[in-house]
């Protein structure tokens, strides 16, 4: 078994409280992604698991066995850094057998795991050459290998990507998913780019200033979020946010326009989301919402439309295809009542 | 006349000065390879190694000997007690610490002899009026700059590879010796040399503290070798004078090579 919990985990700094009692249970094989923007304790509560942070409250506990007093190495993890941190005096080889030889494994055996792991990465070629020969996804997998070496229960990623560009990054994430797939170990990942959040996750734990914001699959996240907060971090294009005053019979826009809608907790609903995607153009009669252009951004596959409300906001529509828009002009938007999120004052969902 | 060459002024001025440099040196060569030197800046008759011989043989041989002791003794012992204050310094947040760096080297600023007259009472009374304790309180007066050498070379090493260490089930012990050190090695040459230059250049401590010609190192040994036995051999002791200036010059060259390799490896991002 190796599952991990935590247990109202908390963090200080002397008086600065940085982690605030975060609970959660993390199943043995899952893939789980915590992401945030920075400073929201992601890395902090990534490293009290991993023991490199002693843990100011609370409880971890990895295999049904309380960590928070177990040296880092008993832990039965292994942590790949962002910075990968390989030892540049050491080839390859040896920096994915240095944990295995401390822990005096026999040679043999420390030949035919680091041989293995380098055959998964197919890093087999470069086994002899010194880190700082090897490029940047290269240097990424020699990091992984010496994780996958020591046969942990548990793996941390701590921002593995970030020094990557972005075609490799695509490329390597893609790996990351099929090696947890090969190897069915417990993964728990650090990032802030919640693309990385969503393709690789069984299970996000979205973080902001030291608290859980929200814990769910990648589709539960990005079809009900809880707050205003996970509904505008989660998916590529950030949710629209417009402020609305409710009516009996729906929400009325800023432009005097009333949406109707049937929700019973339509009467607090403040803020209506509603996602870039699922926004549609109109005709001038049929229009909800109606701005000027302010600019377009041409992807070939789909378009990004940024439309100024009378208002001052900017909302934006994501348009399949080419479409042809000039700037300035006037856009009449629809907003279809089945793909709106209503918040309360405080940006809590109303379900 | 071509624009780019010097004016015959030019040249004439700059042969005056190549002629005061190098008048010395050749002086010095000449009389040291000539067996019958008179001390006068001379074409030998004959040339051959016999001063050489005088200055590695008896009395010179044992100064050569106490200077490498002295001087490997100071560079071995400071590095050592280097590395065992500069590593805490570096990696634990001590308030002042920086504070305490400076003030030690500003010590180290004031002149040796300000403090010999204590340093060779607590010689004396600790018995350490030999070459251990001229190594030791050479030691101390490198203490400060080997420090802060040290320190910046550790404060290089990312604290990243030691978490990585330590989470791979490295001890502290491990850590230092099987990724610190390794990564530091440029900075331990560097200290290491410049400890060696220094105590082997050093003249005054060994003077006050070694008492007996035996004990001499070859800086107090020149000095003494002025007008021994009456006269001055100007071979023997220009001899002397090369085989002492020679380890500088290895320094140096071994200083450059180190210098150049040494910090190739310490990048980790890329």
């Amino acid at each position: 078994m190796s599952d991990v919990s935590l247990r109202g985990v908390r963090k200080s700094y002397g008086a600065l409280e940085v982690v605030h009692g975060v609970d959660l249970d993390i199943r043995s094989g899952e893939f789980v992604v915590f992401v945030g923007p920075s400073g929201c304790g992601k890395s902090t509560l990534l490293r009290m698991i991993a023991g490199l942070e002693p843990i100011s409250g609370g409880e971890v506990s990895i295999g049904g066995r309380v960590v928070n007093d177990v040296p880092s190495p008993q832990r039965g993890i292994a942590m790949v850094f962002q910075s990968y941190a390989l030892y540049p005096h050491m080839s390859v080889y040896e920096n994915m057998a240095f944990g295995l030889k401390l822990a005096k494994t026999p040679k043999a055996e420390v030949d035919q795991r680091v041989r293995e792991a380098a055959r998964i990465l197919q890093i087999e070629p470069y086994l002899d050459r010194m880190p700082k020969a090897l490029s940047g996804g290269q240097r990424q997998r020699v990091a992984i290998g010496r994780a996958i070496v020591r046969d942990p229960k548990v793996f941390l990623f701590d921002e593995p990507l970030s020094n990557l560009d972005a075609a490799l990054r695509a490329q390597t994430r893609v790996e990351i998913a099929k090696l947890h797939d090969t190897l069915d170990a417990t993964m728990i990942y650090v990032t802030h780019d919640q693309v990385e959040a969503m393709t690789l996750a069984d299970r996000i734990v979205v973080l902001n200033s030291g608290r859980i914001e929200q814990v769910g699959t990648p589709l539960e996240l990005y079809r009900e979020p809880v707050n205003t907060f996970v509904a505008g971090f989660i998916a590529s294009q950030r949710m629209n946010f417009i402020d609305v005053t409710p009516t009996p019979d729906g929400v009325m826009l800023p432009g005097k326009i009333l949406l109707p809608i049937q929700h019973a907790g339509l009467a607090s609903a403040r803020t209506l989301g509603v996602r870039p995607e699922h926004l549609e153009l109109a005709s001038d009669g049929a229009a909800d919402l109606s701005g000027t252009l302010a600019v377009i951004e041409q992807f070939g596959e789909y378009a990004l439309a940024y439309v100024e409300m009378p208002s001052g906001e900017t909302i934006t529509l994501k348009l399949d295809g080419a479409p042809e828009l000039h700037l300035h002009e006037t856009i009449h938007i629809k907003v279809p009542p089945e793909a709106i999120h209503l918040f309360d004052e405080a940006g809590r969902a109303l379900r | 006349m071509e624009e780019n060459r010097p004016s015959r002024l030019t040249a004439i001025a700059l042969t005056f000065m190549a002629v005061i440099w190098v008048s010395p040196f050749s002086w010095l060569i000449l009389n040291a390879f000539n067996p019958l030197s008179t001390g006068q800046l001379e074409i030998p008759s004959v040339v051959g190694f016999d001063n050489f011989g005088l200055a590695v043989s008896g009395n010179a041989g044992r100064q050569f000997i106490n200077s490498m002791l002295i001087a490997a003794g100071t560079a071995t012992l400071s590095v050592i007690v280097g590395i065992s204050a500069a590593y805490p310094l570096s990696r634990l947040k001590i308030p002042g610490r920086n504070a305490f760096l400076w003030t030690l080297v500003l010590l180290r600023m004031l002149p040796a002899a300000g403090v010999l007259v204590p340093l060779y009472f607590t010689a004396q009374r600790t018995g350490l009026l030999n070459q251990l304790g001229v190594i030791i309180a050479l030691t101390i007066l490198n203490l400060p700059f080997t420090l802060l050498l040290l320190k910046n070379f550790f404060d290089t090493v990312p604290i990243e590879l030691e978490e990585a260490a330590y989470v791979e089930g490295a001890s502290l012990l491990q850590i230092v010796t099987r990724i610190v050190l390794p990564m530091s090695r440029a900075g331990i040459a560097v200290v290491w040399f410049f400890s060696f230059t220094g105590a082997w250049n050093e003249f005054l401590l060994p003077l006050i503290f070694a008492r007996v010609q035996d004990a001499f190192p070859m800086s107090v040994g020149l000095y003494a070798a002025f007008g021994q036995q009456g006269a001055i051999n100007y071979g023997f002791l220009t001899a002397f004078s090369i085989i002492y200036a020679a380890p500088a010059v290895g320094v140096y060259f071994l200083l450059r090579r180190n210098m150049n390799t040494g910090f190739a490896g310490v990048g980790v991002k890329g």
